[in-house]
């Protein structure tokens, strides 16, 4: 009687996939499905033919997603039964002959996320690499640096996935412009993150037109669709051009700073090409000039300085701090009373 | 807390193929090979030795010299055909390729030709073998940071320097300050040096791009940083004085909602008409004053009533300057 079909305490699920891999690694053709119940340790166990099949069809995708290359034969001659078998070419880690060095920035690079599933994926692949037999680090080349990436929360596992499957994506969206949440159906090419945000950039079916969504704007669960292979994604996806990044234009503010105010905006200043041109200088302030390249984090920087900075050049600069000023001016009056999740409720 | 199974597993298969071609290794060395305790390296071997090719008699397992391991000895026997290690699943591919692209990206790395080569080659060394499905993540960490300034930030670094800095602070207060650096952060959008400031006479955090000018001092830095440096500056704004500092609410309209989500509040609550409220604690009111300031055309109210009379009174001083009234 074989080890598989003993009952008893159930085996480990670890310890099962190792059987598994082991009998699908050394077998001459293949293994049905049948064979595997009454032959690999820890399937025996199963109370019913529903019952293992389920296990069967979880520990397939669970071996797949950790890279095991299980392939499926037709059957023949007797039998039309499909059998399984690992494939023993693909199933190797090709060489990477890693220098201490190249080891170094590798291992510090694994510390640059911050979810708990990449993290998971990332210390799979580095006990991979171990595996191979990769030697010590050595961290000299990178003494001192730490990379980090803020979480990208719960939409990246999905997301992933419908990627790597060309599988198209659904899920409700808060539209930052009107706070309104809406049901949206999408192709994703790439997940990106930028400047503190992550975003998923693809082809937006209802609206047929390529979209950046931001992650932290979706609401409850990414649904991945049933069809893989369901379109293609396109070779050169520019994810800078379709964030909105206006990169290489630059352009320079002229601005009108009060005497020793707005250091950091001194600190990167460039020397005036026509000192006379443009609008005069009101007395008693410096003329400045800023090169730059995006308009809203700047315009946020000069009204953040207050009547210390005016801005002269250009005019779309020079609207977008008077918007902000105008608003703030015009702020509310709160009252102590008032205060919300406070001393009123 | 239970392992994961599939991370067991990799580690079990991982065990085998390393050892085949490894020949006898200590337990000790393989547990620290692996990240884990001798103890689980152990316990690994026991559910090795158990397993193996149907049948399961004892020439189809996966078997050890039993003598050597008593003497903390791991000596694989029969690898029942686990000799080769396991190709990087495509998730794992994604992760270890898109860490290292973001790395590449960061202005530090930028800044020292050295480090770029090598980044890069590692980078082509696991392309080639992960293949190129790993570009489904894009990350690109760092902001427009001086080279100069980073330059020698890594020098200093590497060789154990003490740095003068002449710094501008987020009050547009200009200090110069000897500090013996620990860390260079890059995080998001920016990169951030955290040392020891013998001025302060404290660990404090500065942004590189705030530095006015960088000089590598003569002086070999005096405070070593501890065991395990916790860098979060942007957390750190607001929580330095913790539970201590004061409470502030700001009522926002959607398109602020960015707010909530990359300055660190203590409480999002969201309104019926799509508007939120987000709650933090503040212990540099400057810094608050810009937050509102900078986003007031979004802002609809805020607390406590003392920040806004404020906002309000330099924004009109500021329209003022521009000639309105």
């Amino acid at each position: 009687m074989s080890a598989g079909s003993e009952s008893g305490p159930a085996t480990r699920p670890d310890e099962r996939l190792l059987n598994l891999v082991i009998a699908l690694v050394n077998t001459s053709a293949a293994m049905t499905k049948q064979q595997v119940r009454a032959n690999v340790h820890g399937y025996g166990a199963a109370a019913s033919t529903d019952a293992f099949e389920r296990m069967f069809e979880r520990d397939k995708d669970t071996l797949r997603a950790l890279g095991v290359p299980i392939v499926t034969v037709e059957g023949s001659g007797h039998s039309d039964e499909v059998g399984y078998r690992i494939d023993n070419e693909a199933y190797a880690l090709g060489p990477v002959d890693l220098t201490p060095a190249e080891l170094g920035v590798v291992a510090l690079a694994a510390q640059l996320w911050s979810d708990k599933l990449l993290r998971t994926d990332m210390s799979r692949a580095m006990t991979k690499l171990a595996a191979a037999g990769a030697g010590d680090a050595a961290e000299d080349v990178v003494a001192g640096l730490t990379p980090r990436v803020r979480a990208a929360g719960d939409a990246y596992g999905p997301l992933l996935e419908a990627i790597s499957e060309r599988r198209v994506v659904t899920f409700r969206y808060r539209a930052a412009s009107t706070g309104q949440v809406r049901a949206r159906r999408v192709e994703p090419w790439r997940i990106a993150a930028r400047g503190g945000g992550w975003y998923v950039v693809g082809h937006d079916l209802d609206r047929d037109a390529v979209r950046v969504f931001r992650l932290s704007r979706i609401d409850g669960r990414v649904r991945v669709g049933p069809h893989p292979d369901a379109y293609r994604i396109p070779a050169d996806v520019d994810v800078d051009a379709a964030l909105g990044a206006r990169v290489g234009a630059e352009r320079t503010a002229r601005l009108a700073v009060a005497p020793e105010r707005a250091t950091a905006l001194r600190a990167r200043a460039v020397s005036a090409p026509e000192p006379d041109a443009g609008p005069p200088v009101p007395a008693g302030r410096d003329l400045v000039v800023v090169p730059f390249k995006t308009l809203t984090p700047l315009a946020d920087e000069i009204a953040g300085h207050g009547a210390a900075v005016v801005v002269l050049e250009p005019a779309d600069l020079r609207s977008e701090v008077l918007r902000r000023l105008r608003a703030a001016a015009a702020l509310p009056r709160t009252t102590e009373e008032e205060e919300p999740d406070g001393r009123t409720r | 807390m239970a392992e994961r199974a599939d991370d067991r597993l990799v580690r079990l298969l991982g065990i085998v193929a390393y050892l085949d071609g490894a020949g006898p290794v200590p337990v000790e060395e393989l547990a620290q090979r692996f990240g884990v305790t001798p103890a689980r390296i152990r316990e690994d071997i026991d559910a090795l030795w158990v397993s193996g090719t149907p049948g399961y008699m004892p020439d189809d397992l996966i078997d050890f010299d039993a003598f050597s391991l008593e003497n903390g000895m791991v000596t694989l026997t029969q690898s029942r055909g686990l000799t080769r290690p396991l190709r990087l699943g495509t998730r794992e591919a994604v992760a270890l390729v898109a860490a290292l692209r973001a790395m590449r990206s960061t202005p530090a790395v930028q800044a020292a030709p050295g480090r770029a080569d090598v980044v890069d080659s590692a980078l082509a060394k696991l392309t080639a073998a992960t293949g190129e499905a790993a570009s489904a993540v894009d990350v690109r960490l760092g902001g427009d940071e001086d080279a100069a300034a980073l330059g020698a930030l890594t020098r200093a670094l590497s060789a154990g320097r003490r740095v003068r800095l002449r710094y501008v602070d987020a009050a547009d207060v200009v200090s110069v300050r000897d500090v013996d650096p620990w860390r260079l952060l890059t995080q998001d959008r920016a990169t951030y040096l955290v040392a020891w400031c013998h001025r302060a006479g404290g660990r404090r955090t500065f942004r590189v791009d705030r530095m006015l000018s960088v000089q590598v001092l003569d002086v070999a830095v005096g405070r070593v940083p501890p065991e395990r440096v916790d860098v979060d500056p942007v957390v750190q704004v607001v929580s330095d004085a913790g539970e201590s500092a004061p409470v502030a609410v700001l009522r926002l309209a959607s398109p602020a909602r960015w707010v909530a989500e990359e300055v660190p509040v203590e409480q999002v609550t969201d309104l019926a008409d799509g508007s939120f409220e987000v709650r933090l604690r503040v212990t540099n009111p400057a810094w608050l004053r810009r937050l509102v300031l900078t986003n007031a055309p979004d802002v609809l109210g805020v607390w406590p009533p003392q920040v806004a009379a404020e906002v309000v009174e330099a924004a009109s001083a500021a329209l003022s300057a521009y000639g309105e009234a």
